[in-house]
């Protein structure tokens, strides 16, 4: 009973952790590649400079194992959150590493809209917020809720990782129990509750694009 | 109306994509852009559009488009209607939202009435909710051009309109562009590498080649001018030798009707004037946008040929001697 109500408790941590870093990593991750998308278009010598700078910030980031960024986060976790255990102080590391991730597949998202996309918003007048909430965004919508699927999932395996430094959830219980005090039985839960979220996140964001995605 | 001086336009600064072109286009006519891939054709159409930026000036109703900084240029662009070869559509909004994404951008009003008497006119009532992915290519163009002329634009840019549809539907697209331009009087640019184009709806015609002006002016004088030119680049026909052929030994000469001349036998009674008697080696007609077009290859025999010919010279469009 004990052990249930510690997998419940586990699950739901992990739960926590994924959307709440996924959320944040959204909320940020996709102004990033809009960002990094208007720059890389443009002509103006501006926005090849500014696309330079993130392009460069994004892949130091990107390089960091997740492990060693946890530990390179941990005086920001303190400052933002007070403590660096816990699964809120997870969401801080997560978020950082998922951020840059966002991005990037946002860009290629958006690289894949046709050219003359952009030449007819510039025909019909549009500025670039006009052509960003017209045209950017709701054409490739179907492709963007399959990055945020992608990333959920990304973000459920770093939580593991996570857990292994303290940030609670699933991944926690599996080291403490499975590794730690050979129960393999609740290392077993503990992966088949894994395998589910996954699946359930992979279902519903397949069934949302197929909703949107008008064929 | 339209006035382009002296365009040119290069990428690099040193190849030129574009190299001096003029032209005028008044209020109401139809100019057809053609010339073979690579000519410049979608070039010049986006040096119009100013999605790139061109030397040169071009004037519309007597403003130099080039000089107008972004923010001026934008508000420009209500009175330019573009209709692209891919449609370029928006595949997550209907037919009926597509189409009024102009008039919500401009912020106008009464959106649904203009919309819907749009759709009227381009024959799309019965798929306004339509989405793109499930109309033809002749509907998608026609939401596409419906689209560019919404805002009631004073000129109208149409990029290759036909290229991707099969030649029914391509006629039906033809007719909607002649309705539109009788219509609302809507000056019309059309982009083209089809013949068939240009004669049906164009009352002027801009070749180009290797981003020059070769040609620029009336239709029917570009096709009795250029047609050995134009059965080597867009019809790859061979351009029979009829000198070669031995027959008889009759004179041969190559006719061009055009206008009225087509519907008068000017030949048969010049012909017993002269108490000539003529051949066909070839014969063909076609409807230009204004007047039907025809053409005569004929053999000719007879005592008085030099008179014969100089007389039927002044009832036809043109004459010219293939052999003596």
């Amino acid at each position: 009973m004990n052990i249930l109500n510690e997998l419940i408790k586990a699950t739901l941590e992990t739960v926590y952790m994924t959307f709440f870093s996924g959320f944040l990593s959204v909320i940020f991750g996709i102004p990033l590649g809009i960002i990094l998308y208007l720059t890389s278009i443009s002509q103006l010598k501006i926005s090849k400079v500014i696309y330079r700078i993130f392009d460069v910030i994004i892949n130091i980031f990107r390089s960091i194992p997740f492990i060693i960024l946890i530990v390179l986060v941990i005086p920001l976790t303190k400052l933002i959150v007070g403590t660096i255990i816990g699964p809120k102080s997870a969401i801080v590391s997560l978020t950082i590493a998922a951020i840059p991730f966002m991005a990037r597949l946002s860009e290629s998202t958006f690289k894949s809209l046709p050219k003359e996309m952009i030449d007819t918003a510039h025909t019909l007048g549009m500025n670039n917020f006009e052509f960003i909430a017209k045209i950017l965004i709701p054409e490739t919508l179907p492709k963007i809720v399959a990055n945020i699927t992608l990333l959920l999932i990304n973000l459920v395996t770093y939580t593991a990782i996570a857990g292994a430094v303290g940030a609670g959830g699933l991944g926690a219980m599996a080291i403490n129990y499975g590794y730690q005090r050979f129960r393999l039985d609740i290392l077993m839960y503990d992966l088949i509750i894994l395998i589910l979220i996954t699946q359930i996140i992979q279902f519903v964001g397949m069934k949302i694009e197929k909703i949107i995605d008008i064929k | 109306m339209l006035e382009v001086k002296n365009l040119n336009l290069t990428y690099d600064g040193k190849n030129y994509v574009l190299k001096d072109i003029s032209f005028k286009l008044e209020k109401g006519e139809i100019l057809g852009i053609i010339g073979l891939s690579g000519a410049g054709k979608s070039s010049l159409l986006k040096a119009l559009n100013l999605l790139e930026k061109p030397q040169g000036e071009i004037l519309f109703n007597n403003i130099d488009l080039t000089q107008l900084s972004r923010k001026e240029l934008r508000k420009f662009r209500k009175k330019i209607g573009v209709a692209f070869q891919h449609y370029n559509l928006l595949s997550r909004k209907t037919v009926f939202e597509n189409i009024s994404l102009p008039l919500i951008l401009n912020k106008e009003n009464e959106i649904e009435k203009k919309v819907s008497n749009v759709i009227k006119k381009v024959g799309l009532e019965h798929r306004k909710n339509a989405f793109p992915a499930h109309l033809s290519g002749g509907e998608k163009q026609r939401v596409s051009i419906a689209r560019a002329i919404v805002s009631n634009p004073d000129i109208l840019f149409l990029d290759e309109p036909t290229s991707a549809l099969d030649p029914k539907t391509t006629e039906k697209i033809l007719e909607l562009i002649l309705k539109i331009n009788q219509d609302m009087k809507i000056s019309t640019i059309i982009v083209t590498h089809e013949m068939d184009v240009i004669k049906r709806i164009c009352d002027k015609i801009l070749y180009l080649k290797n981003g020059k002006v070769h040609y620029f002016g009336e239709v029917y004088r570009f096709f009795s001018e250029f047609e050995k030119e134009l059965n080597e680049e867009f019809y790859r026909d061979i351009n029979y030798n009829y000198g070669k052929l031995k027959l008889k030994n009759g004179k041969i000469i190559k006719v061009i009707f055009y206008g009225e001349s087509v519907g008068k036998p000017v030949l048969n009674k010049i012909s017993k004037k002269y108490d000539i008697t003529f051949n066909i080696l070839y014969g063909k007609i076609e409807d230009l946008k204004n007047a039907p077009f025809g053409k005569l290859i004929l053999e000719i025999e007879g005592e008085k040929t030099n008179e014969f010919i100089n007389d039927l010279k002044e009832h036809v469009y043109a004459l010219e001697v293939l052999r003596l």
